[in-house]
């Protein structure tokens, strides 16, 4: 095996678990936006929360990142729950302008009420476990960002279940394909939205108790995976967790290899001019359909 | 006739009222210089800006508990006005220009970072009110003929050589090199003239590329960097891309004899965040606590060290301190002046030429301070030490680094 397929190799396997880094930021927003009809802008200070939860338990309890990810995952529940519920209920079905801005303000109240009370430093997660790594050949994969990876694609595995198989899956189903005609049925759609938006809060904190695994977190982390999983959303296709899973490996292959081979700087480039090229050849996306969720 | 006298009358008490008031406010802001500082409390910066910002405010502290600065027989209390740029050099731009024309500060401190001082060095310009700046040290700031800027760090061409110079003094002596810079003006800028250098002193340069400000990836440059084996890697970036390439390196194991970063490794953060997968990462410092100067106000650089983490409670790296020795340089410059007023204040400061705790002060025609040596320091146990100078060093450099199998 020559050098450079060691390379190329190396980089298909980089750009594959951060694909699945994307994948988990982006099922969560997609849901919300394929349902509520909501582009989450606070999707990534969700993320954020998720991350710091994660670092609190690891460096006040000695906790195991993976061991508390589900903690975290249910306290982003309620918080996203609270969040939905109070606030962002009062402006759904309002224009979409109105929840663009609400989410936008509180992405920044998020950010900046983190920047305030944990400062702006610049932490990380280090495990026992941070350095290991399985080398096939000389392809070295990093056990940390396998693991996340692989927890990526099955958080993703089990909420797809969800939307499949549970009667609370159909009813999301059913109101994001007609609102009106799932309330006649008697489907309580605030109470819906309220779930489905909190569920999307749990996976978005698990996204970021993966990351901060592999990246170094701040307050301002956010913004990025906002911007990421948006652009995952356009590329896989609204409203599908399929979509988000391949448009998160898409993206991250894309842009490990745009980095390799133009350069790093062309990764938001190439990420970009994806998306603006899909949504000129294929507005709806790989999988999407608008106003519709499939598990 | 009766009337004409009253309103006479109402008018010049009017005025003299006037006057009065006018007459007060000066004599109660007499003896409070404003000082204003545009610096970044949120965004990319607001890590390194809240360092900055609590170098100014312990110089601030430290000359009013003092009595404040003694100019002709009065005694003046300092006040630094602070507004948050956001790290956007546009914004700091409009602040200055605000802190300027609306809140009357006499003086400037600088914002963090070369961009932001980029933006604000103009603006200082134009109304003639000198800027003492602490965190912006790329060149293109004083390639611009200003005369009311001054920077008391060294400039950004030293940041990265510095590194390289001591590498070369390791043995086996390193052959190649490797870089990765952020796309931002003060990262190339180093990183550039730190590529030149290597050039000419047989250091052959396998890799040079930039990346967008605050990525959150940088796994497919380091496997290119992987295949090369290079002797050393330097990164010219911010903290969290320093963070995010030694997380990265680990898990792709990546060994280099000698991982080298402009910022970084000599904030608090950096070895607290990584804990032993810090260990032997080198950096370049402005200044460090352990540094042999000594001067006005702050006595030595260890009283300085003491008197900073007193207040704060951890030990000050360079960006706290280069912000405290901008104040002092900009006191030492108002009581060489013996006055306040923003012309004669400038001159002061252009022909300054004063040891501090910080290190030596002189700034060229240009208002750089060239007069101070970068140092280059080591992460040996958890420790920041200077390894470089041999001068100013107190420990030996650990080279080759450590592999990463080693570092557990």
């Amino acid at each position: 095996m020559g050098i450079g397929t060691q390379i190329v190799l190396q980089d298909a396997v980089n750009g594959l678990l951060l694909g699945g880094v994307y994948a988990a930021v982006a099922v969560g927003f997609s849901l919300v936006w394929g349902v509520l009809n909501v582009v989450n802008l606070a999707h990534g200070a969700l993320v954020m929360l998720g991350a710091y939860a994660t670092y609190w338990f690891a460096a006040s309890g000695h906790l195991d990142p993976l061991a508390t990810l589900p903690v975290v995952g249910y306290a982003l529940f309620l918080f996203g729950y609270g969040l939905q519920r109070f606030v962002i209920n009062r402006v759904i079905g309002t224009s979409f302008l109105v929840t663009f801005l609400l989410t936008f303000g509180l992405q920044l109240l998020i950010t900046n009420l983190a920047l305030a009370w944990w400062t702006a430093d610049v932490r990380s997660v280090t495990t026992a476990y941070s350095g290991w790594a399985l080398t096939v050949g000389a392809v070295v994969v990093p056990a940390v960002r396998l693991v996340g990876a692989g927890a990526a694609v099955l958080m993703a595995a089990a909420l797809a279940a969800i939307m499949r198989w549970t009667q609370f899956g159909m009813a999301v189903q059913a109101t994001a394909l007609d609102r009106e005609a799932a309330r006649l049925m008697g489907i309580p759609v605030a109470r819906i939205y309220a779930r489905t938006f909190a569920l999307a809060a749990a996976t978005a904190g698990m996204a970021g108790g993966l990351i901060s695994l592999s990246f170094p977190i701040f307050p301002a982390m956010g913004t990025g995976y906002t911007l990421v999983a948006f652009v995952v959303c356009v590329l896989g296709g609204l409203g599908s967790v399929a979509g988000a899973v391949v448009g998160g490996f898409l993206l991250g292959l894309a842009q490990t290899f745009a980095s390799a081979w133009v350069g790093p700087n062309y990764n938001n480039i190439v990420a970009f001019s994806a998306l603006i090229l899909m949504l000129v050849v294929r507005p709806a996306g790989l999988f999407g359909r608008a106003g519709h969720f499939r598990g | 006739m009766k009337g004409n006298h009253r309103a006479l009358v109402s008018v010049l008490g009017t005025i003299g009222l006037l006057v009065g008031l006018a007459g007060i406010r000066p004599s109660a802001a007499a003896d409070v210089l404003a000082i204003g500082a545009p610096l970044a409390a949120t965004g990319a910066d607001a890590r390194e800006g809240a360092l900055s910002k609590q170098g100014y405010d312990l110089w601030a502290d430290t000359v009013n508990a003092k009595g404040g600065i003694p100019v002709g027989g009065k005694h003046y209390q300092v006040r630094i006005l602070y507004y948050d740029d956001q790290s956007k050099p546009q914004i700091s731009a409009e602040l200055t220009d605000k802190l300027i024309s609306q809140d009357h500060v006499d003086f400037l401190l600088g914002p963090y970072g070369s961009p932001t001082t980029f933006a604000d060095a103009p603006i200082a310009e134009r109304y003639r009110i000198p800027m003492v700046e602490a965190n912006g040290a790329a060149r293109k700031i004083f390639a611009q003929g200003y005369r009311y800027t001054f920077g008391v760090l060294s400039p950004a061409d030293e940041y990265a050589v510095s590194m390289l110079k001591a590498a070369l003094t390791f043995h086996p002596r390193p052959q190649t090199v490797a870089f990765l810079a952020a796309d931002d003006l003060f990262s190339l800028e180093v990183a550039s003239a730190a590529r030149d250098w290597a050039q000419h002193h047989g250091l052959e340069v396998v890799y040079f590329q930039k990346y967008p400000v605050g990525t959150t990836d940088l796994s497919a440059p380091l496997t290119s960097i992987k295949a090369l084996q290079p002797d050393l890697l330097i990164g010219s970036g911010h903290l969290q891309e320093s963070l995010l390439i030694m997380k990265e390196a680990q898990t792709l194991n990546l060994n280099t004899h000698f991982f080298g970063f402009t910022v970084g490794p000599t904030t608090p953060d950096f070895a607290k965040a990584l804990g032993p997968a810090a260990d032997g990462v080198f950096a370049s410092s402005q200044w460090t606590p352990d540094v042999k100067y000594q001067g006005p106000v702050f006595g030595s650089a260890q009283d300085y060290a003491k008197a900073f983490e007193q207040k704060y409670g951890f030990v000050p790296d360079y960006h706290a301190a280069e912000s405290t020795a901008a104040g002092v340089a900009l006191q030492l410059a108002i009581e060489k002046a013996g006055s306040v007023d923003p012309q004669k204040v400038r001159d002061a400061l252009a022909t300054l030429d004063v040891m501090t705790f910080y290190g030596p002060i002189h700034f060229t025609p240009q208002g750089i301070n060239t007069a101070k040596p970068m140092v280059t320091v080591q992460i040996q146990h958890g420790h920041v030490v200077t390894v470089w100078p041999p001068d100013v060093a107190s420990a030996r450099a650990i080279y080759p680094e450590p592999v990463w199998s080693a570092r557990r």
